[in-house]
């Protein structure tokens, strides 16, 4: 019994080694596989796709009456000045957020992992780290609020009390403050994800390469720029992208923190969507963009997917 | 020697900045908890005082009991809970096939990426054509759809932490079941999930605090507190005409509570999961 359960196991060990040795039971667990497989992936795929489909149709017909009218929502859509603002502002909250965030997060990841010896400390700084991804964007738009709204915000009162302003700044009201306001609620938020990922990734950079080029006398910064970075690369990228999707569905906080304003300076592209959907409730106009944005969202998906060193598992 | 001085830069950095960096995530949190500790009157001071000076709980009962929070609290574990649990089942029913069997390299990869593309399904697009179907299928502000659609765009984190937790769990141990007579459903259910379940509650807790926060298609999807989340909950004491800071604050604070009190007590296992099988895979 012994022996025959090792050596059992031993072929079990090896055919898995030598993969498509076995023709006989690759087969058949290949076909278990897709037995399980296809119904589930065929269900996934039949209650994702079909909105999509839906949402294609309703782009194509009239709001009122539900005519077919072609591609005039589509017209309509990008004749839209307000499309172009909520562009631009996704544009300038992309620019703002994304850079604070990787270079914040790769800066504390390094400043730690260069002087923080103490595994405890790590240990605890990487739990702490973890806590904002799990905070409900709804609930740091309400503490923002508490932070930056006029009348009771408590940043103007400290600043007074340090005598750094004489009167309120009004954050939500001004056009640049209001979009720095917005901004810093999800650098706030995200920083700490960016500094998890570099942190970890930190970590894999192999002992050996960084004695050998202390040896060869390499300072602090050719030893980031030329070997901890090449390895941090493809976890960057990962996060860009990862954060460029965020983006572009970003819309609790700002809902609960400007809901857009003043005037359309922090309607970003979601934002906007939302309002021509459920305030104007233009629906074919909002299942043109809904379209042009799934478009757009599948388009980075293939950049993605091209550039990143996704394929190993 | 002249190579010790930025060493000892970063050192002289690495306190001060630490330290600000930890007042800038303490003191937003710390300001939402006296806000919500703070009675009615101490509101309409001309200067709000920096801790509560009469603290008292009086916010966290009107909005739990008065304004009925309580019954929004229910509605979000209800549908919490059943997104976890067809959830975690859906992505075992992926992530089993594609780690414990041997199936082809295409296969896998093939599915792991079709469910990471799920990711990038934007919910403000999707949730213009969601508003109508569910409309027409009965189920506008109804809880049901709520849980289906968290269920979709909750699959692909089930499905990449399940299938790296499955793939650490070494195949030996089942194949001694199956030679010890195991069926493979058998070898499933007594070999395989315990060894799984560190990754399970994982998985289900960071699970159950996303669909927890999750606020646009709750927003849109329901009208009464029949069906209305939380998050909907706490953006409605936002929006007034009026806000009533503490109030709103003692929600704000119960929103962070619930997912964070999770975290804190399944940290040991949830730390290994947070990083969705993306570093590990490095």
């Amino acid at each position: 019994m012994e022996s025959a359960s090792d050596s059992r196991l031993q072929a079990g060990s090896a055919s898995l080694g030598q993969g498509t040795r076995e023709p006989g039971p690759l087969a058949r667990q290949e076909r278990l596989a897709y037995a399980i497989l296809l119904p589930v992936l065929g269900t996934i795929f039949v209650v994702v796709t079909y909105p999509l489909l839906f949402a294609v149709d309703q782009s194509l017909r009239a709001t009122r009456g539900g005519d077919f009218v072609g591609l005039r929502n589509y017209t309509t859509a990008l004749e839209n000045p307000l499309l172009y603002e909520a562009l631009a502002a996704t544009g300038i909250y992309a620019g703002i957020v994304l850079p604070a965030e990787i270079l914040g997060g790769l800066g504390l990841a390094l400043l730690v992992h260069r002087t923080v010896r103490s595994a405890r400390i790590r240990m605890a700084v990487y739990v702490l780290a973890t806590l904002p991804i799990v905070i409900p964007p709804v609930a740091v738009g309400v503490i923002a609020r508490l932070i930056y709204a006029p009348g009771y915000g408590v940043l103007n009162h400290l600043l007074m009390l340090a005598g750094l302003v004489q009167a309120e700044i009004p954050w939500l009201s001004r056009r640049e403050t209001a979009m720095l306001a917005v901004a810093s609620v999800d650098v706030w938020q995200w920083t700490p994800f960016v500094y998890l990922v570099c942190f970890a990734g930190l970590q894999t950079v192999p002992r050996e390469s960084i004695d050998a080029a202390q040896v060869d006398g390499a300072t602090r910064w050719t030893l980031f720029s030329r070997i901890e970075l090449p390895y941090l690369r493809p976890l960057l990228l990962l996060v860009l992208f990862w954060r460029l999707a965020d983006v572009l569905r970003v819309f609790d906080h700002i809902f609960i923190l400007t809901g857009g304003g003043p005037g359309a300076t922090t309607q970003l592209l979601s934002v906007y969507l939302y309002r021509v959907a459920f305030k104007f409730f233009d629906t074919g106009e909002a299942a043109a963009l809904a379209v042009l944005v799934m478009l757009a969202m599948s388009l980075l998906y293939a950049t993605a997917t091209r550039l990143l060193p996704l394929e190993r598992d | 020697m002249p190579r010790r001085r930025p060493a000892q830069l970063w050192h002289l950095v690495a306190v001060p900045v630490l330290g600000a960096v930890g007042l800038v995530y303490a003191f937003p949190l710390y300001w939402l908890l006296v806000t919500a500790l703070k009675g009615e009157g101490e509101l309409y001071r001309v200067t709000p005082s920096l801790y509560p000076l009469e603290p008292t709980l009086d916010a966290f009962s009107s909005v739990l009991v008065t304004r009925g929070f309580l019954g929004l609290l229910e509605n979000s574990i209800l549908v919490c809970g059943a997104t976890v649990v067809i959830a975690l089942t859906i992505g075992f029913a992926v992530a089993y096939p594609i780690t414990r069997l041997k199936v082809s390299r295409r296969l896998r990869l093939g599915v792991l990426n079709w469910a990471l593309s799920l990711r990038f399904l934007p919910p403000v697009a999707v949730v213009v054509p969601y508003f109508a179907i569910v409309r027409g299928l009965g189920l506008y502000d109804h809880p049901l759809a709520l849980i289906l659609i968290y269920t979709v765009f909750n699959l692909p984190f089930a499905i990449w932490m399940l299938k790296g937790f499955l793939a650490e769990i070494p195949s030996e141990i089942e194949e001694a079941a199956f030679v010890d007579g195991a069926s493979r459903w058998m070898a499933f259910c007594r070999v395989l999930l315990p060894l799984a379940a560190p990754g399970i509650l994982a998985s289900g807790v960071i699970i159950f605090a996303f669909a927890w926060s999750e606020f646009l298609f709750a927003l849109i999807l329901t009208a009464s507190p029949r069906a209305q989340t939380f998050p909907v909950g706490v953006q409605g004491l936002v929006t007034q005409f009026q806000i009533i800071w503490n109030d709103m604050a003692a929600a704000g604070a119960l929103a962070i509570a619930v997912p964070l009190g999770l975290m804190v007590l399944a940290r040991r296992y949830v730390l290994a999961g947070l990083t969705f099988g993306v570093i590990r895979g490095q």
